[in-house]
């Protein structure tokens, strides 16, 4: 690949990183505190660029040919320009086996916010429905936000998280009991309902179950994980 | 740039088919973690490719062999420390380690610091301890065990190893008319793109094995421990985490006991598909082809010994 190529492929992959990092696309791919990181490295790549094109112009070119892999660069350019994939979904939860991941030594829970229903995120919600022994969702009504897993005749309500990026998400269901009109699988649900206590069983896969009294359709959140 | 312009110009063109292709969910949930290990990657390649531009520019040879041990077998667990203070994961400390053979120093060194400095930085051993609230052994197993895969490599690498093994052209450094900070943008910039084209193979590779390897692998493993390890030490080489949130998955497999787990944190940051292709990329194929069994070995052996131990 000659210079001026790479030049130019350098900026586009800079360009790239800026791109998606200017909008709430990057949330798709990697947790939000990433985004400087982003913005940063995509100003270094074009700045690299930059100076070695200025370079280049003012003196004679050196003359180097760094093989063909530096073309590969272009396959997550292309991808991000062209197709931009969109967030983790049902196919993932479907794909990372049929129990909820459960963390050991997490049973220290603070009491939920007295009042109305607690605005949970899906993760805590399973984790309180294994570990919890305080009671602390015993009748309470909760609202949770995730996407519509579909395993068989049941309806699930997932949720992925990630620590670093797509690659290392984990996900967090919950079953979803009452009247609810077939959802297709990856519409997002914000739902209403109460704990069925004692269904986060090993037998069920750490699943909890939830009676429903309420699920609305709602557009996807800019971000679309827990984090 | 004829071509360049071609294949921009054929990929626009076939747009459609590609948006048709990708819309099969495995192919979409596919190109998503593609996309998500080089957009999380980079940065971090980049923070290295600086650092190693900087070295090159800044800090002549003589000043690494006043600071390293002249004995290479000294020198090894010194530089495998020195890998404490670099923040990052793994793509960042390929093209520093290549630099700091390209500046003088001996293989075996070099290659310890390649090994603990994804493995044993302050990033990774928090976000260990935060993965694993109750299991603060955890945190020192696994620092104790990557500090000895990266000694133990270096040791065998200064035994065994033979200089030609490591492409020389890719040490050396590059002629450039100019100051220092001229010096420190080119070499970044060569290094970059010489090393990104690597780690685009390596997520390529991640992603299509994320949604091939069956997730039965570990739910079928509880109670057995040997193959636990097995299959934990292949899981991380395939999987390519990146060494900060590997923690994280290791903790949900609770399944599991905490040994294969900790094999899982020692050989990811050593040996994974992503640095397979980076080290190939940057070191050679023969080079790649010695190094990435040598540590698999060695991480698995180390991971378990520490474990036993601390655990």
């Amino acid at each position: 690949m000659r210079r001026d190529t790479q030049h130019v492929l350098l900026v586009l992959l800079g360009g790239a990183l800026l791109r998606i990092a200017a909008d709430d696309t990057y949330l798709r791919y990697v947790r939000p505190s990433h985004r400087w990181l982003l913005l940063t490295a995509g100003a270094v790549i074009v700045g690299l660029a930059v100076v070695a094109l200025l370079r280049d112009r003012a003196g004679p070119p050196a003359h180097e040919h760094a093989g063909h892999t530096p073309w590969l660069l272009l396959a997550p350019v292309l991808v991000i320009a062209l197709v931009a994939p969109p967030a983790l979904g049902a196919d993932a939860v479907g794909r990372a086996g049929s129990a909820n991941p459960v963390v050991d030594g997490s049973d220290v829970f603070d009491p939920l916010p007295p009042g109305g229903p607690a605005e949970l995120p899906v993760a805590e919600f399973v984790q309180r429905a294994i570990f919890d022994d305080g009671g602390s969702l015993a009748g309470r009504e909760v609202v949770l936000t995730g996407f519509v897993v579909r395993r068989g005749a049941a309806v699930e309500l997932a949720r992925l998280t990630i620590a670093c990026c797509a690659a290392d998400a984990r996900p967090h269901r919950v079953r979803l009991v009452g009247d609810l009109d077939d959802p297709a699988a990856d519409t997002w649900l914000r739902v209403r309902g109460v704990l069925q206590e004692g269904s986060a069983t090993a037998a069920a896969g750490y699943v909890p179950a939830l009676s429903v009294t309420s699920a609305r359709a709602i557009p996807p959140p800019p971000d679309p994980y827990e984090y | 740039m004829h071509v360049f312009c071609g294949v921009l110009l054929t990929a626009i063109l076939a747009r459609p088919l590609l948006v048709d292709a990708l819309s099969v969910p495995v192919l979409q949930t596919a190109a998503t973690v593609f996309v998500a290990i080089c957009v999380q990657a980079l940065p971090f390649l980049v923070l290295g490719v600086l650092l190693s531009g900087a070295i090159a520019a800044f800090v002549s040879p003589a000043v690494l062999r006043r600071v390293l041990p002249a004995r290479p077998a000294a020198a090894v667990p010194v530089a495998g420390a020195a890998g404490l203070v670099l923040p990052g994961c793994e793509c960042a400390s390929v093209p520093v380690a290549r630099r700091l053979i390209g500046q003088g120093v001996p293989d075996a060194a070099a290659l310890a610091f390649l090994l603990a400095a994804p493995a044993v930085n302050p990033v990774v051993l928090v976000a260990t301890a935060v993965a694993f609230p109750g299991e603060p052994r955890m945190v020192l197993a696994r620092a104790v065990g990557s500090l000895a895969t990266a000694c133990v490599t270096g040791w065998l690498w200064q035994r065994l190893g033979r200089a030609e093994w490591i492409a020389r052209r890719a040490a050396a450094a590059h002629a450039v008319n100019g100051g220092r900070w001229a010096v420190l943008a080119e070499t970044a910039r060569h290094d970059l793109v010489s090393a990104g084209g690597f780690l685009v193979i390596g997520a390529a590779a991640a992603a299509a094995l994320a949604v091939l390897v069956p997730p039965a692998w570990t739910e079928a493993l509880a109670g057995q421990l040997l193959l636990a390890v097995l299959v934990m030490a292949l899981l991380a080489v395939v999987l390519a985490l990146c060494s900060e949130a590997d923690a994280f998955v290791a903790a949900s497999l609770t399944t599991l006991p905490l040994l294969p787990r900790l094999v899982f944190l020692v050989v990811g940051p050593a040996v994974d598909v992503k640095l397979i292709a980076l080290q190939a990329g940057t070191f050679g194929r023969a080079f790649a082809a010695r190094f990435a069994p040598l540590t698999f070995a060695v991480a698995v052996g180390c991971a378990v010994v520490a474990g036993l131990v601390l655990l």
